[in-house]
């Protein structure tokens, strides 16, 4: 049996951990408050400035923008939290306006030099600052930052990259995606959406990577439009031995709407291949606008899996007349459940027109 | 002169709204978020209110609803702010029954343009 003695003495300890704990919380809570609050201080003389410069007319720029740059340092780094955020809230004018203030004061190349600094927080806002920039001579830098140790400040340097929007960035971001200190893949999947058609060169030849960056550089093409990469995609699709690599090739082919994407998507819908790649494939062919698959999806309305015959039934719908009039045949004479997948179908096209104010004639 | 409300939770972007309109000769009030924007407004009438739609506990299109609600505000021109990624909710914006959207990021000068021109539209 334990002591009394000893069981007074360990809840008062662990009392003592709970009232020092909650003081520590308060006590960093106050200070943050509390610089907060002096920030805003020392900002507020000329943070009536820095909003008549985003208001003001062009002819009224150059006084102001003169003003600001000359303010002392001490000010500036109270007022570059808002300038920092303002840069992704505004745009046009106000924008150019914000950038040229930036670069008249020098702080694209602080916040290069800043990407060096032993403090993470202070690394990732000056990757967030050059990003916001556009700061093309950061990209170097900033794609050795995809290997930081601290992972907020890689998060950081790979939407930076993603907004300087220089290709040469392409084979950093696909391979950060590997390693001990790895980018989450949807980061890295939008920042090399950001990087728009010129970096689809560059992002193919992901397709011969690891698994996960060939599955990256598939979405990629797939949502950049990348038709010329057809054949390149509908062969992942066909041969590639990775699951997620077949899934995504199948997603990009129904985006791309190209006609040699029907075949591989037709075979990918086999039932001894996996019910993920033959949904997946399903509704691609609905996006394919493919009528020639009609007669397919149709078989598709009575398969034993409701995944897909579920989204066979929506692809018949995509496919516009052709697949609705199969979709009420498949309703009227199929058997019990392709009927049923084609009457649910219908009548989520009915609902869907009702909301848009179009009526439309089914039959149940 | 036309009495706008702004309601936004972020400060930067208030101020920013704030001084803009008052610049083109506008008379502001500002809210940090959706009750008290709908205090403001029923307190004292406005001809305008701009709204976020992304704010803690009452989002813009809960404000945007009430005012359609409410008798005295049904009619009330509203314009809501949202930002790219949320381009979604502009459809449900419309369906609140708001006037105009602007997608942030916004250039300070089209959201007056903006403001200007639905107060013309409800004038005449």
């Amino acid at each position: 049996m334990i002591p009394p003695g000893v069981v007074r003495a360990a809840l008062l300890g662990l009392s003592a951990v709970f009232v020092a704990l909650s003081l520590l919380i308060v006590c960093i809570r106050g200070v943050r408050v509390y610089r907060q609050r002096r920030r805003e201080r020392i900002a507020a003389p000329v943070r009536g400035l820095l909003l008549q410069l985003l208001c003001a007319d062009e002819d009224d720029q150059s006084e102001l923008l003169h003003q600001l740059t000359q303010i002392d340092k001490r000010t500036w780094r109270a007022l570059e939290p808002s300038l920092t955020a303002l840069l992704g809230k505004v745009a046009g004018g106000a924008r150019t306006t914000l950038i040229s203030l930036y670069e008249l004061r020098g702080a694209a190349g602080d916040a290069v030099a800043a990407l060096g600094s032993h403090r993470a927080a202070r690394r990732g806002r000056a990757a967030q600052v050059l990003g916001q920039l556009a700061h093309r001579p950061a990209v170097a830098p900033l794609c050795r930052l995809l290997a930081d140790r601290d992972p907020e400040v890689r998060l950081a340097a790979a939407r930076a990259l993603g907004r300087i929007g220089d290709s040469a960035a392409v084979p950093h971001l696909l391979e950060c995606l590997q390693g001990p200190r790895p980018v989450p893949p949807g980061v890295v999947m939008s920042a090399l959406v950001s990087l728009g058609p010129e970096s689809q060169p560059r992002v193919s030849a992901g397709l011969r990577m690891e698994p996960l960056a060939r599955a990256v550089a598939i979405e990629v093409l797939g949502a950049t439009g990348a038709v010329s990469r057809t054949s390149e995609i509908a062969r992942a699709l066909r041969e590639d031995p990775e699951i997620e690599v077949q899934i995504k090739a199948a997603r990009a082919l129904g985006r791309l709407g190209m006609p040699e994407a029907l075949q591989p998507l037709l075979a990918a819908l086999d039932p001894d291949r996996p019910v993920s790649l033959r949904t997946v494939s399903a509704g691609a062919l609905g996006n394919l606008g493919a009528v020639v698959a009609e007669s397919r999806l149709v078989e598709l309305l009575d398969d034993p899996n409701t995944h897909v015959a579920a989204t066979a039934a929506r692809a018949l719908l995509r496919l516009g007349p052709v697949g609705q009039g199969a979709l009420r045949t498949a309703a009227d004479h199929a058997g019990g459940r392709a009927a049923a997948q084609a009457r649910a179908a219908l009548a989520e096209l009915a609902v869907g027109g009702a909301r848009h104010g179009v009526r439309v004639e089914v039959a149940l | 002169m036309a009495r706008v409300l702004i309601a936004d939770d972020d400060a930067d972007i208030r101020d920013l709204v704030a001084f803009k309109l008052t610049q083109g000769g506008h008379q502001v009030t500002v809210a940090p978020d959706g009750m008290a924007a709908l205090k403001a407004v029923r307190e004292e009438p406005v001809d305008l209110a701009l709204l976020d739609i992304r704010m803690p506990g009452m989002s813009g299109l809960d404000v945007c609803r009430e005012l359609r609600a409410a008798p005295e505000t049904a009619t009330l021109p509203v314009i809501l702010i949202t930002a790219r990624s949320q381009e979604g909710d502009v459809e449900v914006g419309f369906a609140a029954g708001a006037d105009d959207y602007i997608i942030k990021p916004f250039s300070p000068r089209e959201l007056s343009s903006r403001v200007t021109a639905l107060l013309n539209r409800v004038e005449r």
